[in-house]
């Protein structure tokens, strides 16, 4: 079932995948795709594994440069401009952030200096400053503290007060997932894009996660892509669904049309047997 | 003319040498990912093996038995027991390591380094101790063409050389155990759950590299005269470069690097100054590292993110 | 005990995860003082140590103590910038001593009569911005291949930097750059009227500098920068995802240290007054890295603590052998009464050991006198307590040899001991602890300078196998990517 909001018509997107291809020597890893997102609209990416979901975040973020195609982000209330070919932090600072399908967490760091190292780009304290405390050097670290503690207070308990200080490696694997989301919601981003969110959570987080994604959308005004498995998920949090499969778009829309839209079924399924047997 | 001639026979001997030590190098880098510190070292052992069998057989002036049987002697003894060595110095010292960061093994690797050059110093001394070939093997048995002369302790090293690489060529490539320790060089886990037992590849490669070395170290004790607790490091270093250039991991890489090493390092003692073979050495290092980081033969390896 | 379905009992919770980190202390009673330190906080402590620095050189510590005393800090000067670049971006940079080298030649050049008709002579205060600011540069020219390779391809060509230093310094102009006779004469340090000529005022002038030095990083370590060097090393990928420009970081670590190191090259170079290039080769740096891994990566205290520990058992052992012994006992001692608990098990394998011994000198004289003739080197109560318990045979060549012998077999031991646990190895403990004391008083003790290297190299291993984090690092967590 859809979520029933609907994403501003006029809006400009904030996103757009143009035509993006990418190819790994003779293996095409996305063809001719074409994607947006506008203001406040959570999209959805679902597709087996291998159909390049993952890849498309990553040629979003930087890591991979496309082989044709352009990608578009409208940083500001103005044009958009193409960020193909930029470096990943650049990126991020222009405000796309992300969450990762296998977890990259900064271990050995403390939960809050994790979401603090992602203020690193809305800062600009040079090294002595840092040193000989002064006023910029010092009003930033307040406020980079002040947006971290923010940002955490938004799972409510479960990262709060003495887990501020404890190691990221000694929190629970659902906690882990929280303090990557917290920490990309350091870096102040316009898309935050989400790898799998609620891979590995049982029935209970998997709701709360859900309910999270629609929160950061309407509280923070943040684009969302997301990235999911589980059709719960995606069906309580999205606007819209867009479906792949080896690296090619083959449904967009609602939920329920692209859930039972024949190419998605036989993409997860396979073609069903008495097809099969018909086409020899 | 045929000094160019002559410098390149040299250059190929002593890069046959250097191949040897690489090849052992690339060998356990492959299959570990591991940059062993302690190699060149192992190479030293080897050459004061070759030393002590010569005295046990009466000294290079007064030899016992028959310079064959000597040579056969010095080298299965030196591969065998720097075969050991190695296969010890990885059970106690990186097995421990082998699931830790990467610098772990490499800190640990350098410790052992500097550990078996002290004992060498403590157990032998410090004075150089000396092969004497000369004496056994007459420089004037060889082979001519033209002015160039390859007397015949640079046959039997371009000749064992040649065998060796060919034989770890064909190990590796056409039985099982070379299929072995090419697929945990792979993907170690993958290799494990296939069945493969993990444990012995990587015992056997630590052999035959350090064997390898071992033999290497013969080899430079009968071309170079002179052994001392220190020609480890300079060895080692040699080696890596070798490795490095060729693409580390690739056992053909390895053998080009060093031979390409030894070339270059005759080239420049020859024509220019041996003063300045080290650096140009390092340099060349440094510019191959700059420009094709993966090395003349080695593949990048790709990430998944 | 029912699970709340309510949610995560915070309380409770919070004081389990606080235990946590219980178990990282140090054993036994080394662990209880490393509370109470903690207890105290940071820069008191740093204060503390400072003044008792400051305090060593009035208590009476002089001659070669005190050159051991900057050697020491020199070392951990070094270590403490060695620790930026490895220990938080997390770079494997195996030619640091280049910059340290850098430093001291830098400064060589410009504070004395090397160059032109009469040398430069510069002033301190002139000749310190110009070399670290060199050596900055320096930092960022090394740091650039750190772009494009991966950890171990950059620790190789690190090395090689290194190495090729060392070389340049030995071949390449002799005339300006002294060749292997290196540069001498070099001015002392002449900054504002004050003129330093003794080894006290370089001790003071040291133990200063590294007080202040870790006061900087300590400011760094907790602000922006520092966040985003630990980043870098945690993960780099994730760091650049989340604004961080890595490689800009990286070069920022590398420039970093090796303005420390160029400090420490400058006040080295003007206390020995001279530089030579084998002071800045491969076993100098084995020696910042022994004392960092011992101290603990990652940790500015450990960096410094680890560093002088190692120095002053490195120097102490060139003392004379009747000392050397003492610090030798004395450590083994230390370390058995750390390791070994509980208190009988400890008296087990001492009350054993002193039997063994007393039983094998007993054993070895009856059989043949000129076996045992030669004694231990230490003299009064030491000495006279080992005199009837340690086997030291007369001839010196037998000494030797068995010596030797002894040695390998002594290797083995240790070895052994690793595989075997339990009651085994409390068995095994004893025979391995006469056979060092063999192996010491035959052989070790009258070769020092190989001694203390036998010692680094097996810092570095054990360490690495036995406590990675160093003494007073942190355990880290590493996710295999």
């Amino acid at each position: 079932m859809s979520t029933g909001h609907e994403p501003p018509g006029d809006a400009r997107p904030v996103l757009e995948l143009d035509r993006l291809s990418l190819s790994f020597g003779g293996l095409r890893a996305l063809s001719e795709l074409d994607l947006q997102v506008s203001e406040r609209e959570v999209v959805s990416v679902i597709g087996p594994n291998g159909a390049g979901k993952t890849t498309v975040f990553n040629v979003i973020t930087g890591v991979y440069e496309p082989s044709a195609g352009d990608v578009r982000f409208g940083a500001h209330p103005g044009p958009a401009q193409s960020i193909a070919g930029q470096s990943p932090h650049v990126i991020a600072r222009l405000g796309i952030a992300r969450t990762f399908q296998t977890l990259r967490l900064f271990m050995n760091m403390s939960v809050l200096e994790n979401v603090m190292a992602a203020t690193y780009g809305g800062t600009r304290a040079m090294p002595w400053e840092s040193v000989l405390r002064l006023p910029r050097a010092r009003r930033e670290e307040r406020e980079a503290r002040a947006l971290a503690e923010e940002v955490l207070s938004f799972f409510g308990q479960r990262l709060a007060g003495y887990r501020w200080d404890q190691p990221a490696y000694s929190l629970s694997y659902a906690n882990r997932r929280r303090l990557e989301i917290a920490r990309a919601l350091a870096t102040r981003p316009r898309l935050l894009l989400l790898d799998e969110p609620a891979a590995g959570m049982n029935p209970a987080e998997t709701h709360e996660v859900t309910e999270l994604i629609g929160q950061i959308r309407d509280e923070r005004g943040v684009a969302i892509l997301v990235i999911e498995h589980d059709m719960h998920v995606v069906a309580g949090c999205s606007d819209r669904v867009v479906a792949l499969d080896h690296g090619i778009k083959i449904a967009e829309g609602g939920f329920d049309q692209v859930a039972n839209h024949p190419a998605v079924v036989e993409a997860y399924m396979g073609r069903h047997p008495e097809d099969l047997a018909g086409a020899e | 003319m045929s000094f160019f001639f002559q410098e390149l026979v040299n250059g190929l001997t002593t890069g046959a040498l250097y191949s040897l030590v690489a090849l052992g190098f690339s060998m356990v880098y492959g299959v570990l990912k591991l940059l062993n510190f302690a190699h060149g070292d192992l190479y030293m052992v080897g050459a004061y093996i070759g030393f002590f069998v010569i005295q046990w057989f009466g000294g290079a002036q007064h030899l016992t038995i028959a310079v064959p049987l000597l040579l056969l002697i010095m080298f299965v003894l030196a591969a065998v027991l720097v075969g050991g060595l190695g296969v010890a110095i990885e059970r106690f010292a990186y097995r421990p390591l082998r699931d830790a960061p990467r610098i772990a093994p490499l800190i640990t690797a350098i410790g052992v380094s500097f550990f078996l050059e002290s004992s060498a110093l403590l157990l032998f001394g410090a004075q150089y101790r000396v092969y004497n070939t000369a004496e056994f093997i007459s420089l004037s048995s060889g082979i001519q063409i033209g002015s160039v002369t390859i007397d015949s302790v640079q046959i039997l090293v371009l000749v064992l050389g040649v065998v060796l690489m060919a034989g770890l060529q064909l190990l590796v490539n056409r039985t099982r155990l070379g299929r072995q320790m090419r697929a945990v060089a792979v993907d170690r886990e993958a290799a494990e759950m296939l069945g493969i037992n993990v444990n012995f590849v990587i015992t056997a490669t630590f052999f035959l590299g350090s064997a390898l070395a071992g033999v290497a170290g013969i080899m430079g004790g009968l071309l170079f005269n002179q052994v001392t607790a220190t020609i480890g490091f300079i060895a080692g270093l040699k080696a890596f470069t070798a490795a490095v250039v060729g693409g580390i991991g690739s056992i053909p890489g390895a053998m080009l690097g060093g031979l390409f090493i030894g070339v270059a390092e005759s080239f420049v003692t020859g024509y220019i100054s041996s003063t300045y073979s080290n650096l140009i050495v390092f340099g060349i290092l440094i510019v191959v590292m700059l420009l094709r980081p993966t090395g003349l033969l080695g593949r990048a390896q790709l990430q998944k993110v | 005990m029912s699970i709340d379905p309510q949610g995560p009992k915070v309380g409770a919770d919070e004081w389990v995860a606080r235990q946590a980190h219980r178990r990282e202390y140090l054993p036994s009673w080394l662990g209880r003082a490393q509370q109470a330190g903690e207890r105290i906080g940071w820069w008191p402590r740093l204060a503390i140590a400072g003044l008792a620095g400051l305090a060593l050189p009035l208590l009476g510590l002089g001659g070669f103590q005190l050159q051991v005393g900057i050697d020491a800090l020199v070392i951990a000067l070094l270590a403490v910038g060695l620790n930026i670049v490895v220990g938080w971006a997390g770079l494997l940079d195996l030619g640091y001593v280049a910059f340290f080298g850098f430093g001291a030649y830098g400064y060589a050049l410009l504070s004395s009569s090397q160059l032109g008709a009469n040398g430069i002579h510069l002033p301190y205060w002139l000749s310190l911005p110009i070399v670290m600011i060199g050596a900055a540069i320096l930092g960022l020219a090394v740091g650039l291949p750190s772009r494009r390779l991966l950890g171990d391809y950059l620790a190789i060509v690190t090395l090689f930097l290194g190495e090729a230093f060392v070389e340049f310094t030995n071949n390449v102009a002799p005339s300006k750059l002294g060749g292997p006779n290196g540069i001498t004469s070099i001015d002392p340090i002449h900054a504002f009227g004050v003129s330093l000529n003794t080894n006290e005022s370089y001790f003071y002038l040291l133990v200063i500098v590294l007080v202040v030095t870790m006061a900087v990083l300590r400011l760094l370590e907790y602000s922006r920068t520092g966040r985003a060097w630990r980043a870098v090393r945690e993960d780099p990928l994730a760091a650049a995802a989340m604004t961080i420009p890595v490689n800009r970081v990286k070069l920022s670590a590398f420039a970093c240290g090796a303005m420390v190191a160029a400090l420490a090259g400058t006040i080295f170079a003007a206390q020995q007054a001279s530089v030579f290039p084998t002071d800045f080769d491969t076993p100098i740096l084995i020696l910042i890295y022994a004392g960092l891994i011992l101290g603990g990566i990652g940790s500015i205290a450990g960096a410094a603590t680890g560093a002088l520990v190692v120095m002053v058992i490195y120097d102490g052992l060139l003392r004379s052998p009747a000392e050397a012994s003492i610090l030798f006992y004395g450590l083994g001692l230390l370390t058995l009464l750390v390791k070994l608990r509980p208190w009988r098990r400890l008296a087990l394998v001492l009350g054993a050991t002193i039997a063994l011994g007393f039983a094998a000198y007993a054993i070895a004289n009856a059989i043949s006198p000129s076996v045992v003739a030669g004694g231990p080197q230490t003299a009064g109560v030491l000495g006279d307590g080992l005199r009837d318990w340690i086997i030291v045979p007369g001839n010196p060549q037998t000494a030797q040899t068995a010596g030797n012998i002894g040695f390998v077999v002594l290797i083995c031991l240790a070895v052994a001991l690793v595989q075997v646990k339990g009651r085994w190895r409390t068995i095994l403990l004893v025979p391995t602890i006469y056979l060092a004391a063999f192996v010491w008083e035959t052989r070790l003790v009258n070769e020092p300078s190989i001694t203390r290297q036998l010692m680094i190299g097996a810092i570095l291993i054990v360490m690495m196998i036995a406590r990675p984090q160093g003494l007073l690092g942190q355990r880290r967590v590493e996710v295999a990517t």
